[in-house]
């Protein structure tokens, strides 16, 4: 049974730990933010079509011998060459919706991805390694992980901050924001680029399968809480934050798989907003009755 | 006053071996209030897309404030495009919209600011001015979905006029709305001509949303031009029934206009 941080304080033990709790907190800061534009653009495929672009980059990658950190590049070039794809694709011109689209490419980039897994037993190669990527394996970060978990995070917050009035429109509508004429492209393309690359840096933490959890229910519970860009943009990294740290707690103290605790945990945090928003609004009602 | 705002020559819109889209010659002169009449599928939302550049024309040229439209660059056809205020036809409003009603009607203020600039505080006092002008100050911290239809058009129109624009593009911007809120945006649009001068294009198939101020009335049907001129001349009985394919009367009630079914027992 693995070693519970708290249970013996141990200052040992915190010290082996300090790096998961660091980096669960910041890959679920991280991937909360960006939530707020997938879920607001309304594109949540977006998230499970890159991760699974990284996904299959990390296969193919893996099959053709890199091991360890080295992986993170194809699955970098998965994640990316997806992102610019869906960022060239005129959907006007195709006439087609952003999330058929991203259904397709979702489709194409899992059986490129179960092709991979698919060909390690052909090739009689371990896929040991690839595995831990689809199911995550945040207990082993070190502060190396950390360090490429807070550059990302890094990358973003100032991407946020560098484009914060054209995200905030592009978040409300593409079609509003080009005809007020912001430049739409060169900004969404950005985001798509930023999403692939903190998609993929936080794989590790809760596995491919399981980052879309983390990546949708903070900006849900957020929208569910507050209203305004700002507000919803700090509230769902919040979130994301709480659900990367609590879900590992739970799943230190209780012995239980730490992505798993963390998704179910982003999950009830969606509960717990939706409640409090239907008491505000009983309380709004309550104090506009009276008066 | 009178220089051209916008120049249509030879346009012609081709999608899957069909045209859906012919003008010959368009000219529409600064301060002008167009109405563009049609039944649904006659090309009007497409010939505001030409316009403002998010559908390429066949053949064909559209300028617009001395512009040629279709070949320009991303940054040019930006430019551009902050010079024209436009409300489109579908509203962006879904649950999970978390922008207030101020923010969103910022939007209109974000491509005239530039990539890398804040707003500042001018900029938000001409937002704030909007949200006043069009009656709307009370619901500017509200979320921008929870808002009526009626009130998210004119937030709509509060966006596209905080870009102090040239020309307003409208996009059917009473469709779905009731008769208070229709009466409502005809008036924002009566107002909003009389007091700034401004070139107004509305695209609308009801003939209750011409506001009196509307000099000209293009009609389209099937992709072409079937009428343009003066509303009082180009509305007729004859025009409505081969416009909406049923018996309808045409109701003039000085300079606005309505089309009631004929027969059927009538009261007073």
């Amino acid at each position: 049974m693995r070693q519970c941080p708290w249970e013996d304080h141990n200052v040992i033990d915190l010290v082996f730990w300090a790096p998961v709790i660091c980096s669960g907190a910041l890959a679920g800061a991280s991937t909360g933010m960006l939530g707020t534009f997938v879920v607001g653009m309304r594109v949540p495929f977006l998230g499970v079509c890159i991760s699974h672009a990284a996904l299959a980059g990390a296969v193919f990658g893996s099959l053709c011998g890199l091991t360890g950190p080295m992986l993170m590049l194809p699955a970098l070039a998965g994640a990316v060459t997806t992102a610019l794809l869906l960022g060239m694709f005129d959907l006007q011109s195709a006439r087609i919706d952003s999330n058929v689209l991203l259904g397709i490419l979702f489709s194409l980039t899992m059986g490129l991805s179960f092709l991979g897994l698919g060909l390690f037993s052909v090739y009689g190669i371990s896929d040991n390694e690839v595995r831990s990527l689809l199911w995550g394996s945040l207990n082993f970060c070190r502060w190396s992980d950390f360090a490429i978990i807070a550059t990302a995070a890094g990358v973003e917050l100032i991407v946020v901050l560098l484009f914060y009035k054209e995200l905030r429109a592009i978040l409300f509508s593409r079609e509003h924001a080009s005809a007020a004429g912001i430049r739409t492209t060169p900004v969404w393309t950005i985001l798509l680029i930023l999403t692939s690359v903190v998609l993929t840096v936080n794989f590790q933490t809760v596995g491919g399968l399981m980052i879309y959890g983390l990546l949708t229910n903070p900006a849900v519970a957020a929208f569910r809480l507050v209203r305004g860009y700002g507000k919803s943009l700090v509230c769902s990294t919040l979130f994301g934050a709480i659900s990367g740290l609590g879900g590992f707690l739970i799943a230190a103290t209780f012995d239980l798989p730490t992505g798993a605790m963390i998704v179910i945990l982003s999950s009830l945090l969606i509960a717990l907003a939706s409640a409090l928003s239907q008491l505000q609004a009983w309380n709004a009602n309550r104090r506009m009755r009276r008066d | 006053m009178n220089d051209p705002a916008i120049e249509v020559r030879s346009l012609v819109v081709r999608r899957a071996g069909r045209d859906i889209l012919q003008v010959e010659d368009l000219m529409v002169r600064s301060g002008q209030v167009v109405v563009i009449l049609g039944p649904n599928g006659a090309g009007k939302s497409t010939l505001l897309k030409c316009i403002l550049g998010f559908v390429k024309p066949t053949v064909g040229e559209v300028r617009v404030l001395g512009n040629r439209v279709s070949p320009r660059s991303g940054i040019s056809l930006s430019q551009l495009r902050r010079r024209i205020g436009y409300v489109p036809q579908v509203l962006a409003a879904h649950s999970e919209t978390p922008l207030t009603v101020r923010e969103v009607v910022a939007i209109g203020r974000t491509g005239i600011v530039g990539l890398f600039h804040r707003l500042t505080r001018s900029d938000w006092k001409i937002v704030d001015s909007w949200l006043r002008t069009l009656g709307l100050p009370d619901l500017s911290q509200r979320a921008y979905s929870s808002l009526s239809g009626g009130e998210q058009r004119k937030t709509l129109i509060a966006k596209a006029m905080v870009q102090q624009p040239e020309i307003l593009i409208l996009d059917e911007p009473t469709a779905n709305l009731d008769l208070f809120w229709r009466e409502q945006i005809v008036a924002i649009l009566q107002g909003l001509h009389e007091d700034l001068g401004l070139t107004i294009i509305l695209v609308c198939h009801e003939l209750e949303v011409i506001p009196t101020c509307s000099g000209r009335l293009l009609v389209l049907r099937d992709g072409s031009v079937m009428a343009d001129g003066r509303p009082e001349d180009v509305l007729t009985c004859q025009l409505v029934e081969a416009l909406y394919g049923s018996r309808l009367r045409l109701v003039d009630a000085g300079g606005r206009y309505a089309a009631v079914p004929v027969g059927g027992p009538q009261r007073d």
